[in-house]
């Protein structure tokens, strides 16, 4: 209860701007990644420094081509950054063993994709606890439950992916990205294909995360109705952030997309 | 510590047609070990029970092998190679084995062929009744002049005139015998018999009758301590062999196709294994990225991929040790009707050969679960969730340059094994082709990339459907390698094997018909009697007359085992020789002298002697001669390898009589009574027997090998194309009609077959030149129509695994 109270507290703290006492959640030092060498070389992104608050709900945007993805995939240990350093609740991932990466994103991360987030031969309970059964432990069943239904899905424990609508398999992906009670949840563009009335649940579902359990959740998306719902907006532009928003609403958010892309465009051109 | 995670069992339940690819070449591979398996068994048990020695209880014979001692010490290799012929022991030895305590008599056996008025009788002395039982029926036993007769050939006191190995014998008949026997046979007296036999000093074998109380194993060691190595001393089941010595060459093959051949095509059957594996793994690459995403290390996606081979395992083999007893079965039936195996010789199916199968089966889905497991353990997670499916161009740093050794030994064996002839060149060529296999499974995604640009540049011009095809193709090059390997391996190991058969058959052909300047050739299936030579030459009108005594030689050749090289011995001259068969003398002059031989240019090159050299060998019976090489010649394939007199062979075999007459003019109506005159269309070295033998197991091989590369090629083919459902769905949504997208999968399959085909060919010509070259000396020979049924077999096999699962794929393509 007072763990709960804490990250709460922590939660509102960054909610309003104020540097939370502790560790950041995400940290990162000099990031770059290219892809290829030489003259075909793609700078994925151009040196990153960023410190993300824990209990907060972070979006990140960027016209297309300017690097989310690969900063998601950065900062969640999915691949290696080219040179930086990357720290997530105080560890470094950077230097870490493939096996120690992996024990760390069993237990300590959470992750839903765009589409494909569920193994389609397993059970929607048998998919949320798979991080436990990874991990080498017995599958706690009531915790699965519990997950499942604070997604608003109890009763569908034993279907498959294939019989769930879009929304209910993001939903599920929501669970199985909590269900091990992670520092940090990464989500690459969870609602691009579902429409408005789901996109509202599921954003709903990490708002509340964020809120009520004091997750922290870091989101890459393209729609301003979408990043309206975090805290604060990061704007990525040619791999590098170029402008950030707090408590912004959509519209702001919308504007401010444009007037980069713009600038993006005619910087291209010129 | 570690709980199961159960990912591979709910894969392998949720969907199983996704594994049945996999599932269907592991049940083949369990078929090829458990059919092969049996064979082998079958050929290292193999007895025959004893009839005629049914009543010796222990016997004595020489041994029938030669032996090839390689090594010493503890790397001591025996290798028993039978003998052509019958190996015969010392007449001395009879009056030893009776002198063993606890031997009431020991009796001398022998067998040898006598030509009566009627035809070909068998004949032994009166002394081999104490242990065959034969009684007479009217008459006494023979004294000096006379024989007793099986019931039906002659009467008590006729006279007949038999001619034996050393000329005719006027005998008369002194008794009958009570049955007839199986076939008409005449009894001489022991020391009568041993003169006619053909081999005077020398018997078969030497029955031991125990005397009371003695067991005839206690026996058997007494008799073997006192001949020592002189002979070798059988009881039981033992001397079936002794009576039948065909049975020593029907375990040699038996043990050749279940050992060897089923060595290989285990070989192939766990190579295409291992490919379906890794095809169907790298189908699953984006549900292996998610694992690796949420937290599975590598070692858990490697224990997962070999876990969901392993629980198909059991049930494939199982599955497959039932055809595989079929296999065996009719292949064994074949060969007993066609008399490799001699009839009294059973099918043995033990439980060794089903166990080692369902074994393999699981060692094969281990390993090749682990080999396609390295890949997908290594996907960095974050990269494979990208949407779009492109495999990564560049080329393995292993599989490169182990591809290039694979090729450079293919060519450098297939160089050396050159020198080899008959079977081990059938054996050998096996192996080369699977060298040339393997540098094709890693090279595969270089070839298929190289091929489609080379393919491609004419179909890119000829519409959507085919630039589409080659796009495709060129990209997804790993996907058409696993396409094209089993094609080419069907392709390569169906051509070298029957091409093989068809040079040596072509080259023996020709070689005959250019050698045979003869202007009749009389043959006679019981043989010709010794004076037949100087009866013909006193015909009118002939000018040359040889009669010739086919048999078989051992040639020892440095490096290698003793190959069994054909011999023929000629009664005649030299000249006559000469202007009845042309065997083109390349070397020295033809003379037949004693202790002289001609031999064939390859067996020259193979034994590396010379003209004016010894060469050594051993004579039809074991016996070891070294006569000089006074000529080579180079039509040894088609007539005969060895050329000596027939004095030189006559005491080695056990039918002296000669089998052909060939003679220069003459009529056909003066030679009919020597026997069957053949006009010269019969004269064709494929009618022996041995030939069609060898042409039939080189097509069951040929069909066996080919018929499973060709059921792996089907199973890869639609395993790729059932893949592709969401790519046909996107095509057709963005406007691409069935017929299009159909056309498109043709053009795909058509590539795919072509260059399989191409490389099969190239393949499988690369292994027959070298060694047609050796065989032959001449280039490989390809019967034209039989090269094209293979390539339209291909092509339709091609066009159906692919047509039938791109119809079923597209079915509900626009339905999501």
């Amino acid at each position: 209860m007072g763990l709960r109270k804490k990250r709460y507290e922590e939660g509102v703290a960054a909610r309003t701007g104020v540097a939370p006492a502790g560790r950041p959640a995400v940290e990162l030092r000099g990031v770059r990644r290219q892809f290829g060498r030489g003259q075909a070389a793609v700078h994925a992104l151009r040196g990153i420094d960023l410190e993300l608050a824990r209990g907060g709900f972070t979006a990140v945007m960027g016209p297309s081509g300017s690097g989310k993805s690969t900063f998601l995939q950065c900062a969640a240990g999915l691949d290696r950054p080219t040179a930086g350093t990357v720290h997530l609740g105080g560890t470094e991932i950077t230097g870490l063993s493939e096996n120690k990466l992996t024990a760390l994103r069993r237990t300590r991360l959470g992750f839903v994709f765009q589409a494909f987030n569920l193994l389609p031969s397993l059970t929607v309970e048998q998919n949320v606890v798979l991080p436990m059964r990874l991990a080498g432990h017995r599958p706690d069943r009531r915790r699965a439950a519990e997950v499942l239904s604070q997604v608003g899905l109890d009763g569908l424990a034993r279907r498959r992916p294939d019989q769930l609508s879009g929304g209910q398999q993001q939903r599920v992906a929501i669970a199985r990205a909590l269900v091990t009670r992670p520092d940090v949840v990464f989500a690459d563009e969870p609602t691009g294909a579902l429409d408005t009335t789901t996109a509202t649940e599921v954003l709903g579902l990490l708002r509340g995360a964020v809120d009520s359990l004091g997750a922290t959740v870091v989101m890459v998306t393209h729609d301003p109705a979408a990043a309206a719902w975090a805290d604060h907006v990061l704007f990525l532009a040619d791999g590098a952030i170029a402008d950030s928003l707090t408590g912004a609403p959509a519209a702001r958010i919308a504007d401010r997309m444009t007037a980069l892309t713009a600038s993006y465009r005619t910087g291209a051109a010129a | 510590m570690r709980t199961p995670n159960g990912l591979a069992r709910a894969a392998v339940r949720f969907s199983p047609a996704a594994f049945t690819g996999t599932f269907v070449a592991l049940v083949m591979a369990a078929l090829i070990v458990s059919g092969c398996g049996i064979l082998l068994e079958t050929g290292l048990r193999a007895s025959v029970p004893p009839q005629r020695y049914a009543g010796a209880p222990v016997l004595v014979a020489a041994d029938q092998n030669v032996h090839r001692i390689t090594g010493s010490g503890d790397d001591r290799d025996d290798e028993a190679i039978p003998l052509p012929d019958r190996a015969r022991l010392d007449n001395s030895l009879v009056a030893k084995a009776a002198s063993v305590p606890g031997a009431r008599s020991a009796v001398a056996d022998i067998t040898f062929p006598v030509l009566g008025d009627r035809g070909a009788l068998t004949g032994h002395g009166w002394g081999a009744t104490a242990f065959t039982g034969e009684r007479l029926g009217s008459g006494r036993a023979p004294r000096t002049g006379e024989i007793v007769v099986t019931r039906g050939v002659a009467a008590v006191g006729d006279r007949v005139t038999l001619t034996t190995a050393n000329g005719p014998h006027r005998v008369i008949v002194s008794g009958v015998t009570v049955s007839s026997g199986a076939t008409p046979t005449v009894w001489f007296t022991d020391s009568e018999a041993a003169a006619v036999s053909g081999h005077p000093g020398r018997i078969d074998t030497i029955a031991v009758l125990p005397a009371d109380g003695v067991t005839p194993a206690e026996l058997k060691k007494r008799v073997a301590h006192a001949l020592g190595s002189r002979a070798q001393v059988h009881t039981g089941t033992g001397r079936g062999a002794v009576e039948d010595t065909s049975l020593g060459q029907a375990r040699e093959l038996l043990t050749a196709l279940g050992g060897s051949f089923g060595g290989t095509a285990t070989m192939v059957a766990v190579f295409t294994a291992a490919a379906t594996v890794a095809l169907s793994v790298g189908r699953r690459a984006r549900e292996f990225a998610l694992l690796r995403a949420i937290g599975a290390t590598p070692r858990q996606i490697r224990r997962t991929i070999a876990t969901e081979a392993l629980l198909m395992a059991p049930l494939a083999g199982l599955l497959g040790c039932l055809p595989g007893i079929a296999l065996a079965h009719w292949w064994f039936g074949q060969l007993r009707d066609r008399g490799a195996v001699p009839g009294a010789v059973q099918l043995s199916v033990s439980w060794i050969p089903l166990v080692s199968a369902v074994g393999a089966v699981l060692l094969t889905a281990l390993v090749a679960g682990l080999a396609a497991a390295r890949r997908a353990a290594r996907i960095k997670p974050g990269r494979a969730l990208a949407e779009a499916a492109v495999e990564r161009i560049r080329p393995g740093w292993i599989r490169t340059p182990l591809g290039i050794a694979a090729v450079a030994g293919g060519f450098v064996c297939a160089g050396l094994a050159s020198s080899l002839s008959g079977d081990e060149a059938a054996g050998a060529s096996l192996g080369i082709v699977f060298l040339f296999m393997l540098a094709t499974a890693l090279l595969g995604p270089l070839l298929a990339r190289a091929a489609a640009a080379l393919f491609g540049l004419p179909l890119r011009g000829a519409g959507a459907s085919a630039s589409l095809a080659v796009a495709n193709s060129r990209t997804n090059a790993r996907r058409m390698a696993s396409a094209i390997t089993p094609i080419v391996l069907a392709m390569a190991f169906a051509a070298t094997l029957v091409f093989m058969h068809t040079s040596e058959v072509r080259a023996a052909d020709r070689q005959l018909r250019a050698a045979t300047v003869a202007d009749h050739i009389v043959s006679s299936g019981t043989g010709l009697p010794p004076d037949t030579v100087a009866r013909a030459e006193r015909l009118p009108d002939v000018t040359a007359a040889v009669a010739l005594l086919k048999t078989a030689v051992l040639v020892p050749t440095p490096g290698n085992s003793p190959q069994q090289a054909s011999a023929q011995g000629v009664t005649g001259s030299s000249t006559a020789l000469a202007r009845v068969q042309d065997l083109d003398v390349r070397k020295g002059t033809l003379s037949l002298r004693p202790g002289q031989v001609a031999i064939d240019i390859r067996l020259a090159d193979a034994a590396r002697v010379g003209i004016g050299d010894r060469l050594r060998l051993y004579l039809p019976d074991g016996t070891k001669a070294a006569p000089e090489v006074v000529a080579t010649y180079g039509r040894g394939l088609g007539v005969s390898q060895v050329t000596l007199p027939a004095s030189a062979l006559a005491a080695h075999v056990t039918s002296p009589f000669a089998t052909e007459l060939w003679t220069r003019g003459g009529s056909a109506k003066a030679l009919a009574p020597f026997g069957t005159v053949l006009d010269r269309g019969d004269r064709t070295a494929a009618s022996s027997e041995e030939r069609e033998l060898s042409a039939w197991a080189n097509a069951v091989m040929a069909a066996v090998l080919g018929g499973f590369a060709a059921i792996a090629a089907g199973n890869t083919l639609v395993m790729t194309v059932l893949d592709r459902r969401r790519e046909f769905g996107m095509l057709r949504l963005v406007g691409g009609t069935r017929r299009q997208i159909l056309r498109m999968v043709r053009w795909e399959a058509l590539l795919v077959t072509l260059v399989g085909i191409t490389l099969g060919t190239a393949i499988a010509l690369a292994t027959l030149v070298p060694m047609a070259q050796g065989i032959t000396g001449e280039a490989p020979y390809v019967p034209p129509v039989l090269y094209g049924a293979f390539v339209a077999a291909a092509l339709i096999l091609g066009l159906t695994a692919t047509a039938l699962p791109a119809r079923a794929a597209l079915r509900g393509t626009l339905r999501r």
